[in-house]
Order: C-alpha cells, then sequence, then structure tokens
C-alpha cells in the first residue's frame, strides 16, 4: 500500500499502531495525595521539585512540547487523558500506546535523598494507574523506581509490576550506566514480574560529564549516551545472568546500532578473555534482547531505509514511538518513507507486540469472532 | 479558484490565521511590515499544522561563531513541531536548505477583502516524500 504524508492513519494497518513512547505529564500537585509524610510536606511546605541540569531552553516554538498540544485552558502538554485521546490516541489510530512518564520527576534521576525518591517513585505509579492505565484501555504504564537504591527499587516493581498494565520497568539515562553488578537486583525483579527493561534518557551530561556549549551539539550526542548503556549491559552480562529479559532504548533512533553492534563484535574478537562471561558474538546477543524506537527519525528515502535495516541484520528491532507531545514528535506518516507493508506491519505493531508479553497477543484480531478489530467496530473493546 | 477568506482588518500585522481553501487548509498571515502571505498548512517535513507554529525573527547567518544578530522580526515562520524556518518573504523557502520551499498561494486585497487564488498555477513546494 502506497501511503503518502498527509494521509490519515485509519488505513495504515489494520491491527492499529503500537506507539512506544507517550510522554503523559504529571504535576507536583497530582503526586501530593499518593505521598506519605514527610515527603508530602516537603512538596507542600517547602515547595521541592527535583533538580534539572540542562542550561539550555529547547529552542523551539513551546519549548519541549508541540507547540498545538497545550491544552486550550493553558495545562501543559500531555496532562490531560481526553485530549491525549483525541490528538494521539484516535488521531493516529493507536491500538497501544506504553507511557513513559514526563521524566520530571525522574526518581532514578535524583542526585541524592533516595528515600525521597523511593516515595516519589511509588506515588507516581499510583497515581499513574488510577489516572491514566485505568481510565483507557489502550494505554499501559512504565513502573518508575529509585534505581540508586537497587533492594528499595526491586519491592517497588514487586510492588506495583503484577499489576497487568504494567509492561516495563523505567531507567533515566543520566550519570549512572545500569548494567552494573550493583543494579542487577533491578533486572531480577523486572525477569520475574515478565517485565522489559526500558530507557529513556533524561538530561545525560554527554560532553565527558559536562554539557556541549548548544543545545544542537547536546541533541545531536544523546545516542552517545545510549551507546554507553547498551555497552554496559553487554559486557556486564547482564543478558546471560537474566536471560530473558528484555530491554527498549527509547528515543535516540537506531542508526547508531549497526555501527555499536559492529565495533562490539571486533573489540569481542580481540578481547574476550576480560569478559569471559560473554559466550557470543555482542551482536547477537543485541539482536535477540534489545530492541530500539525509531524517534527520532532522521529523513530517510525508501531506499535509505531499508539499507539501514540491512546494516542491522534484522527487521525485528525496531519500534515505532512518537514521543507525543514533545517537540521532535514523529507522526507515523509523514516521519517515515513508504515501505513494504510487511515491513511497516512489523515497525508500527508486530514488533512491539513480541517484546511486551504483557501486551495482548492477538495480533488485533477478536478472540470470539477472529475478524479485526479494524474491520469490526463491535469488537473493538478490547481488555 | 479564487476566495475571500476575512477582512484585512482581521488579520493584522504580525498574524497567522488558518483557513479552509475548497478543500486545502491553508496559514494565511501578514508580516510585521504588513505584507500579505498564503502557503499549504502543512510543514513539508511531517505535516505539522503551521498555523499552530510562530510568526517571529530569527538569528541572522554570520561568519562569527558566537555571534548572534536577531533579524527578520515577524517574517520567519517557525513549525509547532521541529521549529523549522520558512521565510514568508522569500516564497516560503525552507532557511535551512533554500532548495525546498512551502506550498505557495495567490494572496492579495480587494476592496476590503483578503482574496486567495490559485488563478495563476500556485507554486508548489517541494514535499517532503518526493523522494520516498
Amino acid at each position: 500500500m502506497e501511503v503518502k504524508q498527509g494521509q490519515i492513519t485509519d488505513g495504515l494497518l489494520e491491527t492499529g499502531i503500537i506507539d512506544t513512547d507517550i510522554h503523559e505529564r504529571v504535576l507536583y500537585p497530582d503526586l501530593v495525595p499518593y505521598l506519605d509524610n514527610p515527603w508530602r510536606r516537603y512538596i507542600t511546605d517547602c515547595g521541592w521539585i527535583q533538580e534539572k541540569h540542562l542550561p539550555y531552553t529547547q529552542p523551539t516554538v513551546a519549548g519541549l512540547n508541540r507547540a498545538d498540544a497545550a491544552l486550550p485552558d493553558g495545562r501543559p502538554a500531555g496532562s490531560d487523558l481526553a485530549f491525549l485521546r483525541s490528538q494521539l490516541l484516535d488521531e493516529l489510530n493507536i491500538r497501544y500506546g506504553i507511557l513513559t512518564g514526563a521524566l520530571d520527576p525522574s526518581p532514578s534521576s535524583m542526585n541524592g535523598w533516595h528515600e525521597m525518591a523511593t516515595a516519589l517513585a511509588s506515588a507516581y505509579n499510583d497515581y499513574q494507574i488510577e489516572h491514566w492505565l485505568e481510565k483507557d484501555s489502550r494505554l499501559y504504564g512504565s513502573v518508575h523506581i529509585a534505581a540508586q537504591d537497587p533492594l528499595a527499587a526491586a519491592r517497588e516493581i514487586d510492588r506495583v509490576g503484577p499489576h497487568p498494565k504494567m509492561v516495563q520497568v523505567l531507567l533515566p539515562i543520566d550519570n549512572i550506566v545500569w548494567g552494573d553488578p550493583y543494579y542487577h537486583p533491578i533486572f531480577a525483579a523486572a525477569e520475574r514480574n515478565n517485565l522489559v527493561i526500558a530507557m529513556h534518557h533524561n538530561e545525560p551530561a554527554v560532553y565527558f560529564g559536562r554539557f556541549p556549549r548548544y543545545f544542537i551539539e547536546w541533541h545531536t550526542l544523546i545516542s552517545t549516551a545510549h551507546m554507553m548503556q547498551v555497552t554496559s549491559f553487554v559486557f556486564n552480562g547482564v543478558f546471560e545472568k537474566f536471560p530473558n529479559l528484555k530491554l527498549l532504548m527509547i528515543e535516540a533512533g537506531f542508526t547508531y546500532v549497526p555501527h555499536l553492534m559492529r565495533k562490539m563484535d571486533q573489540q569481542y574478537r580481540d578481547l574476550r578473555h576480560e569478559v569471559p562471561w560473554i559466550k557470543r558474538l555482542p551482536s547477537e546477543i543485541v539482536r535477540e534482547h534489545i530492541r530500539f524506537t525509531t524517534q527520532p527519525m532522521e529523513e530517510f528515502s525508501k531506499a535509505e531505509f531499508e539499507q539501514w535495516l540491512d546494516l542491522l541484520g534484522s527487521e525485528e528491532m525496531v519500534c515505532f514511538s512518537s514521543d507525543y507531545p514533545h517537540w521532535d514528535f514523529d507522526h507515523p506518516v509523514g516521519g517515515f518513507p513508504n515501505m513494504r507493508d510487511s515491513l511497516r506491519q512489523k515497525i508500527f505493531h508486530d514488533n512491539a507486540l513480541a517484546l511486551y508479553p504483557k501486551l495482548p497477543q492477538d495480533q488485533g484480531r477478536c478472540p470470539r469472532c477472529s475478524r479485526s478489530f479494524a474491520s469490526s467496530p463491535n469488537c473493538n473493546q478490547e481488555s | 479558484m479564487q476566495q475571500v477568506v476575512c477582512k484585512l482588518t482581521e488579520l493584522q500585522p504580525g498574524e497567522l490565521k488558518e483557513i479552509q481553501f475548497g478543500r486545502i487548509s491553508l496559514v494565511i498571515g501578514r508580516t510585521g511590515a504588513g505584507e500579505l502571505f498564503a502557503f499549504s498548512n502543512r510543514c513539508i517535513h511531517q505535516g505539522a499544522p503551521l498555523s499552530k507554529g510562530k510568526l517571529c525573527g530569527t538569528s541572522a547567518p554570520t561568519d562569527l561563531p558566537g555571534q548572534y544578530s536577531y533579524v527578520k522580526e515577524g517574517e520567519v515562520l517557525r513549525c509547532p513541531w521541529h521549529g523549522r524556518e520558512f521565510d514568508v518573504t522569500a516564497g516560503g523557502q525552507m532557511m535551512s536548505d533554500p532548495r525546498r520551499a512551502l506550498g505557495r498561494f495567490q494572496i492579495f486585497v480587494a476592496g476590503e477583502d483578503v482574496v486567495v487564488s490559485t488563478l495563476n498555477k500556485p507554486e508548489k513546494g517541494e514535499v517532503a516524500d518526493e523522494q520516498k
């Protein structure tokens, strides 16, 4: 099927789309009812908010967000479910959307006060379940944790991870590389709860622990922070220790991956003896265990896009993500070249469905009548 | 095709407005100096609604790293999503790549009315997926 820019997405996929990066926005007052004291009082009395690091603004029309995603009443983009339904889920025919939070607050990014971070993560999870996951059948969630305290984080994963709509544990990319064995209790908890580990950058200092002079440099180099995490996971043997674990790298695209796989393979051939727990080529580990989101998409021709997938050596590693409502949102039609139907089906739906075992594994067809949900609207009441 | 889209008094200098021109959504506006312009309301990158963007200025090209000079106030249409800049006084050229431009329509004043027209064939901007 030829899909041109501007075409509505109704006919894009019979199954609908799985969007692996949707930023719901929580405001600090929203979390207060879910916090016990003293944590609640530190927000209500002391005005605590989490520190941020970037020295720049996001130099766009409306800062971090799409200018057309702000609510008519002035509330921030992503903070209202009804508006998000209308502008994203309904408009783009999203079958499942994975919530990834606004990264503010981001408990695992806090540079201290890990008890507050732990309390904040629990509050966020309870708020997310009540106000988002249980309000729309299409939305699935991320378990937020304070990963600086891995044992407390594992307890939180065991507490909310069994919720049927929690599909992953979210780790920010900032100044900690998470493959270190110190953090492995988190991965054990994720594995026993059938959850994916997902990483999304927050505000990593990508210049030797500092920030480059310009935002355009920082934004260009985000993929280097993701490369550190992938390398850390592979060579620290995370996937050897947790063979059922999957990792999703969110919002650095996928074009850095062929280079990294080839480089890791070459290093492994020379230096295997330093990491003897690694028993196969890193590229094989990556292909089996790690998935990468599409956004932010570079502009590709159809041929260029196919060439890049050839370099990956797999059509199963890339999952569509919109990053709604952020400014570098990718539209599922306008942001992509035309492609084969079979490839479109994988990137916009099947690859994410295979990644998340807790999503209904029905290929978009009603289990009762076997007709597609798209062609049989009366069956379109899933879960 | 020709269509009255609004009164001139309804479109002040520095303003953007979305209008329906037949079946096509257009963004029309006036520069800070009052010059009218009309373009397709779809960004040539990913299709964002340009009427939700901002009519602003930009930093002038310079040979000196670190030098900022804010120019063209009211002449630059910035996309509401990715922030791409289009020069409305230069046919909607994309400022980072002047080979690309927005789809352009004729716009003029007749009496008190603002009129959009395709009587002269609209200059078609490059579309992002032409090479796809």
